[in-house]
């Protein structure tokens, strides 16, 4: 009788909440993406003509960040079925069972609509409207709408990883200027490649199988994913250059640009010439680990130009 | 006759995790009211200084 009792008070509570730590409310803010997204808006913020106090320009950053947070405990509680399928997704704390479904959306919903007021209110308004639209964005058009719709999902709903260095720019400028979008348009294009190479691995492609969801290898094939791989990366590389014309950058992210696209290109024909077995795998992980370095490394040279104080080359557009 | 109060159905190790969430909102609030301050002092600037009394 005790242990119906403990059973009954262990439900209760579960269901009740009230049982996740700090790190499982920390985890629902998906950490990793946020350290991406603070450090493309950081670049933003640095990239654009004009200057902010650093004071203003760190609320803008910390409001951004948690604007991140508020769009990923969103989106956990919203995919918690499909999460709880996947391999990759079972640990989360809503489908692992630490936070409710009712907590995730509360947490989520107040960081959101504090964050939006706080850039907003404290920094300028279309930096708030365009942190509202990005969140809006993540949840009801790709979270809600087409992740579960279309094996597209992943190429219009990356525009919302593409949003904080424009939300960055913004802050700063108070418009949204030709620079904004090519920084915008480089992660734009780097998404699909960058997420096609994790689901064509065999683990992640029959979690996402399994889950319903109809990411492109799964739909397509395997076969059409690494010709839609290799023709994004083809894309990717002179869209990386669009910032050279706008006046953002200079000859040093010119130089080294080509030479990481060449790379980009190279790992990308790998992907679409290995076809069976471990090569094919294993070209896949390199693809997928150099887009992460490479998306690093081509923001963090904007910063390594202003920090040395190298010149931009004049505009020729914007 | 009233019932005491407890912290049932919560244990000893719920109660533990709950008294870190509560340190750590209350950091967050402290955190928010140096955020608000310091940002009004900034946004003003030399305007409080330079105020007709």
């Amino acid at each position: 009788m005790s242990d119906i009792n403990a059973h009954l008070a262990d439900s209760q509570v579960a269901s009740q909440g009230g049982l996740g730590s700090v790190g499982d409310f920390f985890a629902l803010l998906k950490p990793r993406v946020m350290s991406l997204v603070i450090f493309t808006a950081l670049v933003g913020i640095i990239a654009a003509p004009g200057s902010i106090h650093p004071w203003l320009g760190f609320v803008a950053l910390l409001a951004i960040a948690v604007g991140a947070g508020a769009a990923g405990a969103l989106n956990m509680w919203y995919d918690a079925d499909i999460d709880a399928v996947m391999r990759r997704t079972a640990k989360r704390p809503v489908p692992a069972g630490t936070i409710t479904p009712g907590e995730a959306l509360g947490f989520g919903m107040t960081l959101a609509v504090g964050s939006v007021l706080v850039l907003g209110l404290l920094v300028n308004i279309l930096a708030g409207a365009l942190l509202a639209f990005t969140i809006f964005f993540y949840i009801a058009i790709y979270t809600m709408w087409l992740k579960r719709l279309t094996p597209q999902n992943i190429v219009i709903g990356g525009a919302a990883g593409a949003f904080p260095p424009m939300v960055g720019w913004a802050s700063v400028t108070g418009s949204i200027d030709l620079g904004a979008i090519a920084l915008f348009l480089i992660i734009f294009v780097w998404t699909p490649p960058h997420f096609w190479a994790l689901a064509l691995w065999k683990k992640i492609n029959a979690d996402y199988a399994e889950a319903g969801v109809p990411m492109l290898p799964v739909v397509a094939g395997a076969d059409e994913t690494r010709r839609q791989i290799l023709i994004y990366s083809l894309i990717l590389v002179p869209v990386t250059l669009l910032p050279a014309l706008t006046g953002t950058v200079g000859l040093l992210y010119v130089v080294a640009n080509v030479i990481l696209g060449a790379l980009f290109l190279w790992y990308a024909w790998q992907v679409y010439r290995l076809r069976e077995g471990q090569a094919a795998e294993a070209a896949c992980k390199t693809l997928f680990g150099y887009s992460t370095s490479w998306l690093f490394i081509v923001f963090a040279l904007i910063l390594i130009e202003r920090a040395l104080g190298l010149a931009p080359f004049a505009p020729v557009i914007g | 006759m009233t019932k005491p109060l407890t912290n049932a159905p919560f244990g000893p190790e719920d109660m533990a995790r709950r008294r870190k969430r509560a340190i750590a909102m209350a950091l967050i609030l402290a955190g928010m009211v140096v955020l608000f301050f310091v940002t009004t002092v900034v946004r003003l600037g030399s305007a409080v200084a330079e105020r007709t009394l």
